[in-house]
């Protein structure tokens, strides 16, 4: 990968995070989304503090898998046809269109993490603990979940499913992400190891990364 | 593209020669000393279960094939096949929880095996609808196969998470996920011959499908040789106070 | 690059989903030349466009673009030599028409201290900070003009240039048009105008039942 490569890619990280602070899609829909679905979790199971406080860090990260995937295909990282072809005529390598792409949608997902993590914790009276590897975990799903929503968006781009398509393309491909984050933070309430989750998510990272550089070609194919 | 599609006669045949056979044993076999009649859904559940993984495993090759060398006979094969792995995942699905509501007394058990079948089932599912989303050929194929090829890889991913995580969580003592042992050598018999039968079953649908996919086609091709108009040609010149 | 013609397409053909939208299309493009591109409406002249822009791959026959085939990887090589103006600007209207600029520039490698020269040579230097879905339709096409300039091109492909501008700015767009021939590129225009095109023109061509005549 050329010097070329990545300043592609730097043009598109700053392109998508620059349009998404003018439209604040994520500030001002997204995150009250995910925040009021946490809200109203306990009205339909009960407020019971211990069984919050139980099944409050599944919910969290549910409700992550469930709305964070909008991310990755909202607005601000949707483009028409004629921007594409404006990007592609440029000389935009596919590639660093969906490397850009991953990396400006995972640090939205970990802006929605951290936002909606807090309502979590004030809600549910989660405790924080091993804040390190916490960090790691939510880093790993945001890079997990960023990738995978922006290869199955340029999967749907120009079918006529568009992305309403792409939460039922993603939810089932998550389960290793979704585990993993569970299961981390179980791990470390109890005082297990999670290295073997963190590898677990790290593989999921590894693997969609891969496989989207590899058909980025090929996909934008129309 | 124009070649006269061969319609074929004989996995109609084979189809029907291979349930008989292992319905008949199927229904020889003994009941089981515990669960009485109820093994028998054993007989249909078990090689469903095959077929399904089999199945996938061939949309997979489709789709790597179809990846490497773009010839729509590959996308054909992983489209045929991924249509008969969610029928007969559903299959399975359903007749495991026919089985186990008498058997264990609940309809559903968070088992690892159990939970990555149906897991499985939603990612052909969304592969079945992305390729209901566009009449083009050659794009649906492209798509489709990304997604069969990052479906197949996720999948033993999602298969070691999910049994990691049935290790860490001891499952409900009441509820023993492992199917009834086989002592007969009737039973064995039944077993054996209905996952045979089933595969003979997945080739000759395989056969039927990708005629039918290719009947399909053609009809594009030729609607959109002859009846389609081609581009321009759905606007013609006004007639409103036409003087020419 | 001498002598060989900068587009040869021979026999090709577009489908898009199962319409088959452009068939047998001949086509030699030599540098210096300045073609328009006529036809009614919906009859495939902007497909022509993409299909030669290297956007969308033949179903049928052969086509090479800048010395790269149509369907070989070469071609995305190549696309940075390539312009083009849609009916629909290519522009984020979230960005500001210096972001945007910005943005192509860094995407094409070239050196973003142009960008105010390409900008003042549209006549929109007072305009950087502007955020392009504020700016009118003529605004944001001469931005794309702008753009154009700032990325060396040896084919310009212009889609009905002369809708939404002004006077000046059509002007400015034939200036450039010429100049772009001058230097040894070639320039497709697509319009409904034929006058206009046949003031500039070398030859033209027209788009009906979807092949050329």
């Amino acid at each position: 990968m050329t010097t070329g490569f990545w300043h592609q890619v730097a043009a598109v990280i700053e392109r998508d995070l620059l349009r998404e602070r003018r439209r604040g899609d994520v500030l001002w829909i997204t995150i009250p989304f995910g925040a009021i679905a946490l809200l109203l979790i306990p009205l339909a199971v009960g407020t019971d503090a211990a069984l919050l406080r139980q099944i409050g860090p599944g919910m969290y990260w549910v409700i992550v898998m469930l709305f964070g995937v909008l991310v990755a295909v909202g607005k601000a990282s949707s483009e028409t046809l004629p921007q594409q072809d404006a990007s592609s005529l440029a000389g935009l390598d596919p590639a660093a269109g969906f490397v850009g792409r991953s990396v400006s949608s995972g640090v939205l997902l970990l802006i929605f993490e951290l936002v909606v993590g807090l309502v979590a914790v004030g809600l549910y009276n989660i405790s924080v603990i091993g804040i390190p590897w916490l960090v790691l975990t939510l880093v790993l799903a945001a890079a997990g979940l960023a990738l995978l929503g922006t290869l199955t968006g340029a999967i749907v781009n120009s079918t006529s499913a568009g992305t309403t398509l792409v939460p039922l393309l993603v939810a089932p491909l998550s389960v290793p992400l979704l585990l993993g984050a569970t299961q981390a933070y179980d791990g470390l309430r109890f005082g297990h190891s999670i290295l073997s989750w963190v590898l677990v998510m790290a593989t999921v990272v590894l693997i969609v990364a891969m496989i989207g550089v590899l058909t980025a070609r090929p996909l934008q194919e129309t | 593209m124009q070649s006269q599609t061969r319609i074929r006669r004989w996995p109609w045949i084979a189809i029907g020669l291979s349930l008989a056979v292992a319905f008949t044993l199927s229904m020889v076999s003994p009941a089981d000393s515990v669960q009485g009649d109820l093994v028998r859904i054993m007989y249909v559940h078990v090689p469903s279960a095959w077929l399904a993984y089999l199945a996938f495993f061939v949309t997979f090759i489709g789709s790597v094939a179809y990846l490497i060398t773009r010839s729509l006979r590959w996308d054909r094969i992983a489209a045929a096949s991924a249509e008969i792995g969610v029928y007969f995942t559903g299959l399975a699905i359903a007749l495991g929880m026919t089985w186990a509501k008498p058997t264990w007394g609940v309809w559903w058990t968070w088992d690892a095996r159990l939970t990555l079948t149906a897991i499985m089932f939603f990612v052909y599912l969304g592969y079945l609808a992305l390729r209901r989303t566009t009449d083009d050929q050659v794009l649906r194929a492209g798509r489709a196969s990304v997604l069969g090829v990052l479906g197949a890889i996720q999948i033993p991913l999602v298969h070691f998470s999910v049994i990691w995580w049935r290790t860490l969580h001891q499952p409900p003592s009441l509820v023993r996920p492992d199917g009834p042992a086989i002592q007969d050598p009737m039973m064995l018999a039944a077993l054996i011959g209905g996952v045979v039968a089933f595969t003979i079953v997945y080739v000759s649908l395989m056969v039927k499908r990708i005629e039918l996919i290719h009947l399909e086609d053609r009809k594009v091709d030729m609607e959109s040789a002859v009846e389609r108009p081609v581009a321009g040609e759905a606007v013609t010149a006004p007639e409103l106070g036409a003087s020419s | 690059m001498s002598g060989a013609p900068l587009v040869e397409l021979s026999g090709v053909g577009v489908r898009i989903g199962s319409s088959q939208i452009l068939r047998d299309i001949d086509l030699q493009i030599d540098a210096g030349e300045i073609v328009g591109l006529f036809g009614a409406n919906g009859a495939g002249k902007t497909t022509a466009l993409r299909l030669i822009a290297t956007l969308i791959r033949p179903a049928q026959g052969r086509g090479m673009v800048l010395g790269a085939d149509l369907t070989s990887p070469d071609r995305y090589e190549i696309r940075r030599r390539i312009g083009m103006i849609g009916h629909v600007p290519g522009i984020y209207p979230e960005m500001t028409l210096g972001e945007n600029l910005r943005y192509s520039a860094r995407l094409a490698g070239v050196a973003t201290t142009k960008i105010p020269e390409v900008l003042a040579a549209v006549g929109l230097a007072g305009a950087i900070d502007r955020t392009a879905g504020a700016s009118s339709h003529g605004m944001q096409r001469r931005a794309e003009f702008a753009r154009e300039l700032m990325i060396d091109r040896s084919l310009l492909l212009l889609d009905e240039p002369h809708s939404a501008l002004d006077r000046d700015a059509v002007d400015l767009v034939e200036g450039l048009i010429e100049r772009k021939a001058d230097e040894g590129g070639a320039v497709i225009i697509v319009s409904h105008d034929r006058d206009r095109i046949n003031a500039i023109a070398s030859r033209s061509v027209e788009l009906t039942g979807g092949t050329l005549t």
